[in-house]
């Protein structure tokens, strides 16, 4: 009873994941991500300066 | 009430096969719960004679290598890592001291190592990383909630909480299951907070409590001491996430002393060996088999193959003490005891793999917290929608890892499938994060050139 009742809820759970991820498109594919404004450094790379960002033309 | 069960798990493979042809990365999704909840073996016809697990990750990669786009795959270091351990642990098995018994154990190392690799590559969107994250929690899940209503309905007791099948391995070990069940805790709050696929509603915070609940209760109704270890782990890694920390040190003392009347007395009794180890025959045989294991690895630098522990021949001593009337009395007695397993994952790597399978295991896993700690913190204060979940699934997953680092020194669980997978979602976050980090950074040359030729102008016009 209580072995049906897990493996039915987390099964069933799955089942219905499953399912909802058969209409998302974006399960294969994302669209590219919005311009970083302001990126972190990277290891050794220093902080672009705030006021260069600020001016920085937006595409 | 058997056969009805048995078609039901027919059933929801065959639905998640099917789907599987028209989204293949479900297959991926398909091997993962096969390989956690194992159903050929909850089931007694069709399921059981059939390979399923083979077909599957046979699906699942031919459908990767054939269909999928891979232009955004990419390969991490650890990988290499991951392949350099298989290669090595080929070698080992091929001149293995036990060859018939290594055999066995290899036959499910490679596949775990193996899709460990492969699984990062398919992790190319963070839909796919969440759908893994969730399949292995719900797996884990049918396992769990069994565990976690039986310890409240019957106490459980030590070896004999009934997890649906009776023989020992992958999850449905004890002491394996206390360790996992408490190191998934960060990940299913992560579910709250975040996830996409089912939306953090109401309900699914309560299904996600609930859960979280019945993880808790699992090193109760083991009475894995383990478990309990990995409770106190996760008390103290989730301070650092918490803003009001006096008070939560001050309530999780309360839950704790309010929780102690409430647990079995044999697992208090148990628990309390933790600190009394000399007296505890389990423990003290860990202790001689890690003695054991030094001395094996100084003749064997390169380890024994699987399952070399399978020779060792141990004296054990046992200190009890009493609290008499008179003092305190001392009884030291001598046990024998031969081919005693390793009891630590640690100790696992070293005597099976000697020093350099030790070395590629600790480097694994500990560039996978070092590198969940950096994308943590690179992501602590992004708050864009398409960021904001990065941050505290590497959070969630370096708490997992560190829980099972900790657990793993009492149970011999060093190439525990589940954990690999765990190690394969952090190697996908981390490629995912880096790549969608450069294409943000990225714009095409002619809008950056265009942006030149019209700054000068704009900004003539704001002055």
């Amino acid at each position: 009873m209580i072995d049906n009742f897990s493996l039915g809820l987390c099964h069933g759970l799955m089942l219905l994941a499953a399912w909802l991820l058969l209409f998302r498109t974006d399960l294969d594919h994302e669209p590219p991500p919005p311009h970083d404004e302001d990126p972190q450094p990277r290891f050794g790379q220093r902080h672009a300066p705030a006021e260069t960002m600020k001016d920085a033309p937006r595409a | 009430m058997r056969p009805v069960r048995d078609l039901a798990f027919v059933g929801f493979l065959l639905a998640l096969l099917g789907f599987g042809f028209r989204r293949p990365f479900l297959f991926v999704l398909a091997y993962v719960y096969v390989d956690i909840v194992s159903p050929q073996r909850l089931t007694y016809l069709l399921l059981n004679s059939v390979p399923i697990s083979l077909i599957i990750v046979g699906l699942a990669m031919l459908s990767y290598f054939l269909v999928d786009d891979k232009r955004d795959s990419r390969v991490a270091p650890r990988q290499m890592l991951m392949l350099m351990l298989l290669a090595y642990c080929a070698v080992t098995t091929s001149q293995a001291d036990f060859p018939v018994e290594a055999a066995f154990k290899w036959d499910w190392v490679w596949k775990a190592l193996l899709f460990a690799i492969f699984l990062p590559l398919t992790l190319r969107t963070r839909l796919r990383i969440e759908a893994l994250a969730l399949f292995m929690i719900l797996s884990a899940g049918s396992i769990i909630i069994v565990g976690g209503i039986k310890t409240i309905a019957s106490g459980g007791g030590y070896g004999a909480l009934n997890l649906m099948i009776d023989n020992n391995s992958g999850l449905y070990e004890s002491s394996t299951i206390a360790t996992v069940a408490i190191a998934i805790i960060p990940l299913i709050l992560f579910f709250t907070r975040h996830g996409t696929i089912f939306k953090p509603d109401w309900k699914v915070k309560l299904f996600a409590y609930a859960l979280c609940f019945s993880c808790l209760l699992i090193p109760v109704g083991t009475e894995a001491r383990t478990g309990l270890i990995c409770i106190g782990i996760l008390a103290v890694l989730m301070l650092r996430y918490t803003k009001r920390r006096v008070l939560y040190i001050a309530l999780m003392a309360v839950g704790g002393l309010a929780a102690i009347p409430l647990l079995p007395q044999s697992f208090t009794a148990r628990m309390d060996t933790i600190g009394n180890y000399k007296a505890d025959s389990s423990a003290s045989t860990r202790v001689a088999v890690w003695k054991w294991t030094w001395e094996y690895v100084k003749d064997h630098p390169f380890g024994g193959g699987f399952d070399a522990f399978r020779q060792n021949k141990l004296t054990i001593e046992k200190v009890e003490t009493d609290k008499t009337a008179s003092g305190t009395d001392v009884k030291q007695t001598l046990e024998y005891d031969k081919a005693r397993a390793y009891h630590s994952a640690y100790f696992e790597m070293l005597g099976e793999q000697g020093f350099p399978g030790l070395v590629l295991w600790l480097l694994i896993h500990g560039i996978g917290i070092f590198r969940m700690e950096l994308l943590q913190r690179r992501y602590a204060k992004k708050t864009a929608e398409h960021q904001a979940w990065i941050g505290p699934l590497a959070s969630a997953l370096q708490q997992g890892h560190i829980i099972y680092m900790f657990g793993s020194l009492f149970v011999g669980i060093a190439l525990q499938p589940f954990v690999y997978m765990l190690v394969g979602m952090q190697i996908g976050l981390d490629t995912y994060a880096r790549r969608r980090e450069h294409e943000a950074a990225w714009r095409p040359l002619v809008k950056r050139i265009r942006g030149a030729e019209h700054a000068p102008a704009e900004n003539a016009g704001a002055v």
